[in-house]
Formats: structure tokens, sequence, C-alpha cells
């Protein structure tokens, strides 16, 4: 995934272009697409700034070329491999051992007299030699945290030129996104499924249903959140592939200039990107995941049903996180709130109200609240992760109040 | 602080500062005082912060502190550092700093954001008394004819460039340069050679033997090395195997690095710009700068490093230039600072 350091898009009588290299205008780039994928095939083992370097040159006598589109190759080619990491901070150990037993015979000198007998090589072969390597491989591992050292171990790829012109393509769409304030998603066909990866990204959305079969999804974008904006610009970049693989839809986004104004964006599916639906398991739906696997299939007489269900009241809708089934057949359903913005919490109290004749609980994190905020009945509050006693308590609640009544 | 008996929020650039802070306010005081920052927050009557925790937290915390320490307070005018100062209801506020100067002219913000100057200590008689008698030694080295050919044919192709360009549209400026760079080849080229100019310049093998000759000299005592790129810290670190610190380096190495060279168990410390301000390392008397930029605020700083008063040692600032070099212009804008005054200069 690229960065907004990436980002090339060209800001034009209020719309906003983000850079694209088509058939049409860029056929030349299969070429070179090529090229940079045989550099890294082939090239394994070597480091990273060097591949940067082979790339950069491959473009330097390209006249089409901004710096950002050379360095945005460098980041995609730079994803699909493996580079050697140094999570444990071998290297840094290393350096103190290193630099510890080289003090005693600082300085190193290249030529030795009386005074200064410490030879560099002679002293270098001989902490080698304590160190039980040769040389070059210390020096190998001396600085291997260095990103730009890194030496690249293993090559994934992309199966054709093609397929690497396409996710760069895709990939500077969801750039530009990254600029986005809100996002609005007309939908004909693919409905489930992109309401599926919109909550496994746990992005904020609206659902309003403007026909029998055709609804309107409105997000909030990376730049309306308030905190952790770069996890949620994360989450709204990696949905963006689901939705490109789906079927019928048609999306607008505003997003915001360097120069403080709005730009917009749209697409749709006879845009013609191409992408693939992403595996769910690469987002991180921990507090789901988690949530879930406390649960269990069941207990207590309660059974966890994951596939949401869309609720409607006329044009508003609501499509739960999860439903819970009681053996009395009592339904409840729950929402776990991630992200969140003030207004995004009022419209969630305005639904929930709206759909009081549902039994709907909703969990929102603790550091949304005001101080002092007055906690309605069917919410309830987590702090890191929801837990279950709270839980079921709540759902004991209605089950018995809705036996009463 | 015990004179008013007020809230205190003391602001540092850096957590390494913010830490030397809370190590000072213990060891005067025996105060452990809280901190905010560092994925830490824990306020007390005395807090120490960091600037950028400080702009993010003031909303929540101004109103506790009475009395604002602004340490290096250069840093506070940023666009959004200054709501550190904007947001705060304390009516005490103090700031601190040897180079209140900045580039961009909003140093005169200060003057509402913090308040006027009250003291101010010229150069001239701070040294011998608080700061240490000290020397700078300037010493021009030349490239080797390799890295001379390479910077003359970098220096042709840009200057030609310019020109041709300048004939059609007169005021052509390396911004332009920049901003073609995407669709013509040739301004990439010159950008290219623009930045491989740099790198001759902080890399020129020349420097290696220099710093060899500075350490044959200064054998036992104390260095710090400032090199004006990583490549080169690592470079330098690669050559004589001592530590070198940059700005990736981890807190645990850092600490540990920077205790190892308090106790003297390394004698000589390379570092690209993490060392240039505020963390003490009393010891050092001697620097040695191999690369940097051309203000004087870092120029200053960095010799700010080796000026500490201890005994009557004097302190040594080396600085290693290219000759025919741009480099040779940058240290001339260096020496535009008070400080600078006295250069010997000197030829190995």
């Amino acid at each position: 995934m690229l960065t907004s350091e990436h980002s090339i898009v060209e800001f034009k009588a209020g719309r906003a272009i983000p850079d694209r290299l088509t058939q049409n205008t860029h056929r030349h780039y299969m070429d070179y697409a090529e090229k940079m994928l045989s550099i890294y095939r082939n090239d394994i083992g070597r480091q990273r700034c060097w591949l940067h370097r082979q790339v950069e040159t491959l473009f330097a006598d390209e006249p089409d070329c901004p710096v950002r589109r050379i360095q945005a190759f460098c980041k995609l080619l730079d994803d699909a491999g493996i580079f050697q990491a140094d999570p444990s901070g071998k290297a840094a150990g290393l350096r103190l051992e290193v630099f510890s037993r080289a003090a005693r015979f600082h300085p190193l000198v290249q030529q030795p007299d009386r005074l200064f007998e410490h030879d560099e090589k002679k002293i270098k072969a001989q902490l080698a030699q304590e160190l039980a390597m040769s040389w070059d491989q210390v020096g190998r591992a001396l600085y291997a945290d260095v990103m730009a050292f890194q030496r690249l171990e293993a090559f994934a790829g992309y199966s054709d030129p093609g397929a690497l012109l396409s996710r760069y393509n895709v990939a500077q769409l969801q750039a530009c996104l990254y600029r986005a304030e809100s996002m609005i998603v007309v939908v004909t066909d693919d409905l489930k499924t992109i309401l599926r990866y919109a909550k496994l990204a746990r992005l904020l959305h609206e659902i309003v249903r403007l026909g029998p079969s055709k609804y309107r999804i409105v997000f909030s974008g990376p730049a309306s959140v308030l905190r952790e904006t770069r996890r949620y610009g994360v989450n709204f970049a990696k949905f963006l592939p689901a939705l490109l693989a789906c079927k019928g839809w048609k999306m607008t986004a505003t997003v915001q200039t360097p120069w403080k104004t709005h730009a917009s964006l749209s697409i749709c599916e006879a845009n013609g990107f191409t992408s693939h639906l992403p595996s769910p398991e690469q987002f991180d739906s921990g507090l789901e995941e988690s949530f879930a696997k406390k649960f269990g299939p069941k207990r207590d007489g309660w059974q966890l049903i994951r596939e949401g269900e869309i609720l409607h009241d006329g044009q508003k809708t609501f499509v739960p996180d999860f439903t819970f089934c009681h053996e009395d057949s009592t339904q409840v359903f729950l929402e776990i709130v991630g992200f969140w913005t003030p207004q995004y919490l009022a419209r969630r109290r305005e639904t929930l109200r709206r759909f009081g004749h549902h039994r709907i609980l909703i969990a929102v994190p603790q550091r949304s609240l005001r101080e002092g905020a007055s906690i309605g009945r069917n919410v309830l509050v987590y702090k890191t992760a929801l837990k279950l006693a709270p839980l079921m308590e709540a759902l004991e609640r209605i089950r018995t109040e809705n036996g009463t009544a | 602080m015990a004179e008013t008996q007020i809230a205190t929020l003391v602001v540092a650039p850096v957590r390494d500062l913010m830490y030397q802070w809370h190590r000072r306010i213990l060891r005067a005081f025996d105060y452990d005082a809280g901190i905010v920052g560092d994925n830490l927050s824990n306020i007390k009557p005395i807090t120490v912060t960091t600037y950028d925790s400080a702009y993010i937290h003031m909303d929540k915390m101004g109103a506790g502190f009475g009395l604002l320490i602004f340490d290096e307070e250069h840093h506070l005018p940023g666009r959004c550092r200054r709501e550190a100062a904007i947001l705060s209801a304390a009516a005490m506020r103090l700031g601190l700093t040897a180079t209140p100067e900045r580039s961009d002219g909003l140093h005169k913000d200060l003057d509402w954001l913090i308040g006027p100057v009250v003291h101010h200590t010229p150069f001239g008689k701070a040294t011998g008394s608080t700061l240490a008698d000290f020397d700078v030694v300037r010493i021009p080295v030349a490239l080797n004819d390799y890295e001379q050919a390479t910077y003359d044919q970098c220096s042709r192709v840009i200057r030609h460039f310019v020109i041709s360009r300048r004939k059609q549209w007169p005021g052509y400026t390396w911004q332009d340069v920049c901003k073609e760079s995407g669709k013509d080849p040739q301004a990439r080229h010159a950008q290219k050679a623009y930045y491989l100019k740099q790198s001759i310049e902080n890399r020129a093998a020349e420097k290696l033997r220099i710093l060899e000759d500075i350490f044959r000299l200064h054998k036992g005592q104390q260095i710090l090395v400032f090199a004006g790129s990583n490549a080169m810290a690592i470079e330098v670190s690669g050559r004589f195997l001592i530590p070198t610190i940059l700005s990736h380096t981890r807190k645990r190495e850092r600490l540990a690095l920077l205790e190892g060279f308090a106790k003297g168990l390394f004698t000589v410390l390379v570092a690209n710009r993490v060392l240039d301000e505020g963390v003490d390392v009393p010891e050092a008397k001697v620097a040695v700068v191999i690369g940097g930029q051309a203000s004087t605020r870092q120029a200053k700083q960095r010799l700010g490093r080796v000026l500490r008063r201890s005994g009557n040692a004097r302190a040594i600032l080396y600085e290693v230039v290219c000759e025919n070099t741009k480099e040779v212009e940058r240290s001339q804008k260096r020496r535009r600072s008070d400080a600078y005054e006295r250069t010997l200069h000197r030829r190995v």
C-alpha cells in the first residue's frame, strides 16, 4: 500500500484525478514494468537501496515520470517481497558487542606506527575471529536493521507486468482517498459483499434504501475521523479493492485539496479498475474476532450468528454486526462501534431510537464518551475489548423484559 | 519553581531531553516529576513533556499549570507547536535558548507566545565563565581525483541546464527544476547531479583520513563526530568501529551508548543530527563536524555540545570542509554566527 507521500493527484476544475497509467497513454510502461519485475526477481539477496537505485536508473531517460511515481513503484515492489528483518534487535546487540570490543583498540589506523599500532584490517579480522564469523559477515550484520540495507529474501511479485500496473493504478486511487472526507457509494448488486467488507474494515457508514434493491452507503473518510486517522485511512484503503471487485456500484468521494478546498472523485464499475476480493484475514478486525471466539458458538442458551441481518424502517437501514438468538426465539442485535466521530455517535443514537422496536445493543468505546455523559439503557461501554459479563446481563435483561411484556 | 510554589510544566524538544529534565528534577529536588509523552500520561504538580505532546494535550491539562518552561524555545513558534502556548492559561512563562533566531522569522512571535526577552548573555561574556574556552579549527581537505572529476561533471550538468533554461525564462530557479523533473529527463538529471554533489561532499574519502589524524591527536579524549548524512555516519562507524546514534536508533540502544560514552567505555560517538541539540555530554571537549547545513543555528548548537565547562579544559571544534566545493560557502555562512568569529585555519 502507498502512503500519501507517494500520492500523485491532479486537481482540475473541482475534480480530483489520481495518477493512472492506461493502455492509451502509457503503453510503454508495460516494458518498464517487465524490467522492474525482473530486477526484483533476479536480484534476490541485494539490499533495498540497491534495488531502488536500479529502478531509478531504469526511468532515467523517461520524459513522463515524476519522482513520486518511481518511489511508488519501489514501494509496491517492496510490498510484494520479503526483506530480511531484525525484529529481535540482533543487529543492535551485535553493534554493542563489536563496538565495546573495539573500544580498547581505538583508534584503528591504516598506517600503524609505534604509537598507534592497531591496524584496521588486523583488528577487524581479530574481532571477527572472537565472534566466530568472517569480517564480511560481521560487516553485513552490523547495520542489518537499517531499512535501506535490508536484503531481499524472496519475491512473490506480480503475475505479469499488467498486474503491477493495475496494482499501481488502484494504489494511487487508494492514496488519493486518504484525503477523503466522505465517500458515497450507490449499490445495486453486490450489497452484501460490499457491506461485509465495510464491516471488516470497521468503516463508519450510514445506509439508506433508495429503491427495492438500490442502496446508498455514506462512508466517513479518513480526513473526518478525529483519532487514529492513519489506521482508519489504511482500513479505508483496504476496503477499496473489495469495492472495485464488486458489481453494480457507483462511487463519489469528496476529498480535501492541499489548499483546503474540496474536490470530487467519481468512479464506477465502467472505469475498468481491475482488482480482486482481498482475503478477510487481511483486515484487522480483532475486536469482533476475539469477541466471537470468547463467546463461542453457544452460551447460556444464546446462539451467536455472524451474518448480519438488514433491518429496514422506511428509507433507514441498519445492519448489526452480530445477531443473538435465544432458545425461546428472542432476537437481539449488537453493533460494536470502533472508530467514531461525534456526529457518527449522534446518528447512531438516532438509529437506536428509530429501531426501538427491535432489540438493539450498541457497544461504544469508553474514550468516545464525554465526561459525565449519561449512558442509555441499551448502550454497553468497553475499554479495550468488550467483556462477556455485562453483555450476558444485558441480553438476559432484554429477554426477561420481553417475557413479561 | 521553588519560589513561586506553582504547578510547573516543562516542555522539551525531544523525548531524550524530556527524560533528562526528569532526571535533573529528581536530582535537584528529590521529586519524581510526572511525564506526558512517550506513551505515558502522568500529570503531577511538576510535569515534563515534549513540544509535540504539549500541543496535543494542552487543551486538557492547560488549566492546571501556572508556570510553563520552554526549553530550546526556538521550537515553539512552529505552526502546530505554538498551540501549546496559546491553549495554556499559565500566567508565568519562561523560555530558554542559545539560538533564538529562526530562518522563517517566526521567532518574533515568541514575544507574545512567551514574553519579551529578560536576560541575554552575549556569547563573548559567557566563554570562560559558564562556557569553556574554545577554538574553532577549520581543516580544508581536497577531493580525490575521481571525486573531483565527478563533482565537476555534475556542476557542469547543472550549470548547463540552468543557463539554457534561463535563456528562455530569466528568473528560472531551483524550485522550477524540481517541479519540472517529472516531465523532463534533463531536469531530472540536473536534480540527480545536485544530490550526487551533496553526497560527494558528505562522504569524501579524505575526510575519513583526516578523522584518523584527529583521533590520533586526541587519543584518550572523548570526541563527538557530527556527520552530514546517515550514510556517512554509518561509514565512519564501520571504518573505526565506533558507535553511532541515528534518528532510528532505538531508545534502549541510545541510552546504552550515551551511558557508555559518559562512563568512558566508548571514546567516540558519531551522530548525524540527533545529538545536535540539548543532550548533555559534559565529558566531550572535542567535536568534529564532517558535514552539515549552512544554518548558524545548527553550527551553534553543535558547538554547544562541547562548551559545557568542566575544569579548565579548552574545547576544540574541528570543521572538516572539502575545498573547491559548495561546502566552503556553507562553512562561511555558518561563520556569520558570533561564536565562530575566531576561527583558525589549519592546513593538514
